[in-house]
């Protein structure tokens, strides 16, 4: 017996004491001396016991056998369901592609860098060429250039005549002479005067 | 003493069938598997109902929480240890599947009012709809109003005293037992159930519940 007991219940059982003597079930030694202790240990048995009873009928009378069987068949399902592997529906190349074209194509992130240097060496190795293949030769003087645009009159033939030389046609001898079949290499060749002047 | 035995003898049962379950889904025999564990499911069904009911207060919610936890149970079992019985590893699995529908149900009930007012417009507790079996109308009455008094004064108790007053007296469980199905100590097992009887007689003696016949319990501590 606790000192509690003694000093506040007239040497009876609390209870707590009774509680824990009746689900434990270790009787104390009290009971068989106190019949008030006893009756109190009886009546709370009582009462435990009725509310044990009327907790285990209020859970069957909601959970009829049938009910439980139909319980039984529902987690059997689905642990059928469990132990089945997911089925994997492969979806058509088609799709698949359409997809990727929707979304975009991934592509390696190294290769993006690749690209560009590629597409910079090739810009300037281009950029070079076509800069050379496109380099004009000397451009031609005025006055050569007019020369050769100025319309030619009709070919005049001189006579050759035995006598002192004529050096008048050194002076200007295209005007004087021309021969039709060398026209075109007459116009290609620069002019005597003019590679003078330019000495 | 020979109960005692029985009890044994039920958790050597369980702990083997348990193994055998864990074995079969290893080698990939899954029909074999399902048909022990079927074994499992029809020996604690209503053991499990019995708890989950009285912790969630719901015949629904119950349900779907046993279901559950036999579905986890099972595809879990490759973790099941021989030196636990099966029984205090499925109710664990049980109690923590209940504990996570009250907290979802209480996050439910912020937003939606419970219909419990039927069509007259009176109010009712949902005991009222259970079905019964009574042998006369009047037992069938007393009964009845005996019971709704139970679900409302378990319903008043704070969540942890209902479990552990639940599996120590509806299902037996002796202090040592309940700490290792709950995971509280053993001393904090006895303070709640304690507190929980001393809760419930306050209401149900205040209610009118009187004692009626006594049986086992009485003979254990009163002779």
């Amino acid at each position: 017996m606790r000192l509690i007991d003694t000093v506040f219940r007239q040497g009876h059982l609390s209870e707590r004491a009774l509680v824990d003597a009746i689900v434990l079930g270790q009787r104390p030694q009290h009971l068989d001396r106190c019949d008030i202790c006893a009756e109190r240990a009886v009546g709370l048995a009582r009462w435990m016991d009725e509310l044990q009873s009327d907790a285990a009928g209020m859970a069957d009378d909601v959970f009829s056998p049938e009910r439980l069987q139909a319980q039984q068949q529902q987690v059997m399902r689905r642990l059928e369901q469990l132990d089945q592997p997911a089925r994997v529906i492969a979806f058509p190349a088609a799709s698949r592609s359409e997809a990727n074209g929707a979304t975009g194509r991934r592509v390696a992130v190294s290769w993006v860098g690749v690209a560009a240097a590629a597409g910079l060496v090739i810009g300037v190795i281009s950029g070079q060429v076509s800069a050379r293949l496109t380099q004009q030769p000397p451009a031609p003087s005025v006055a050569a250039a007019t020369t050769i645009v100025t319309p030619t009159p009709e070919p005049v033939f001189a006579e050759v005549t035995p006598g002192p030389v004529d050096t008048s046609i050194l002076d200007n001898p295209y005007e004087t002479l021309e021969v039709p079949s060398l026209a075109a290499l007459n116009y290609m060749t620069p002019r005597v005067t003019q590679t003078a002047l330019k000495k | 003493m020979s109960g005692d035995a029985a009890a044994l003898n039920g958790r050597e049962a369980d702990t083997r069938a348990a193994v055998e379950v864990k074995a079969l889904q290893a080698a990939g025999e899954l029909a074999g598997a399902r048909e022990r564990f079927a074994e499992l499911v029809a020996r604690h069904q209503r053991r499990a109902l019995r708890i989950a009911f009285h912790y969630v207060r719901d015949s629904a919610d119950a349900d779907e929480a046993v279901q559950d936890a036999f579905v986890k149970a099972y595809s879990h079992i490759g973790t099941f240890r021989e030196d636990l019985p099966f029984e205090v590893w499925f109710t664990r699995i049980l109690i923590n599947g209940c504990l996570d529908r009250l907290k979802a149900r209480k996050r439910r009930e912020k937003w939606i009012v419970p219909t419990t007012v039927d069509a007259s417009g009176i109010e009712r507790n949902p005991a009222d709809y259970l079905p019964s079996r009574g042998p006369s109308p009047e037992e069938h009455v007393l009964r009845q109003e005996r019971r709704q008094q139970l679900h409302a004064a378990l319903g008043q108790l704070p969540e942890r005293q209902r479990l552990v007053f639940a599996l120590s007296h509806f299902e037996g469980r002796s202090s040592r037992e309940v700490s290792q199905l709950t995971g509280l100590n053993e001393s904090t097992v006895r303070v709640h159930l304690f507190r929980a009887i001393r809760r419930l007689r306050g209401l149900l003696v205040k209610g009118g519940a009187k004692p009626g016949v006594g049986s086992r319990r009485v003979s254990r501590a009163a002779h």
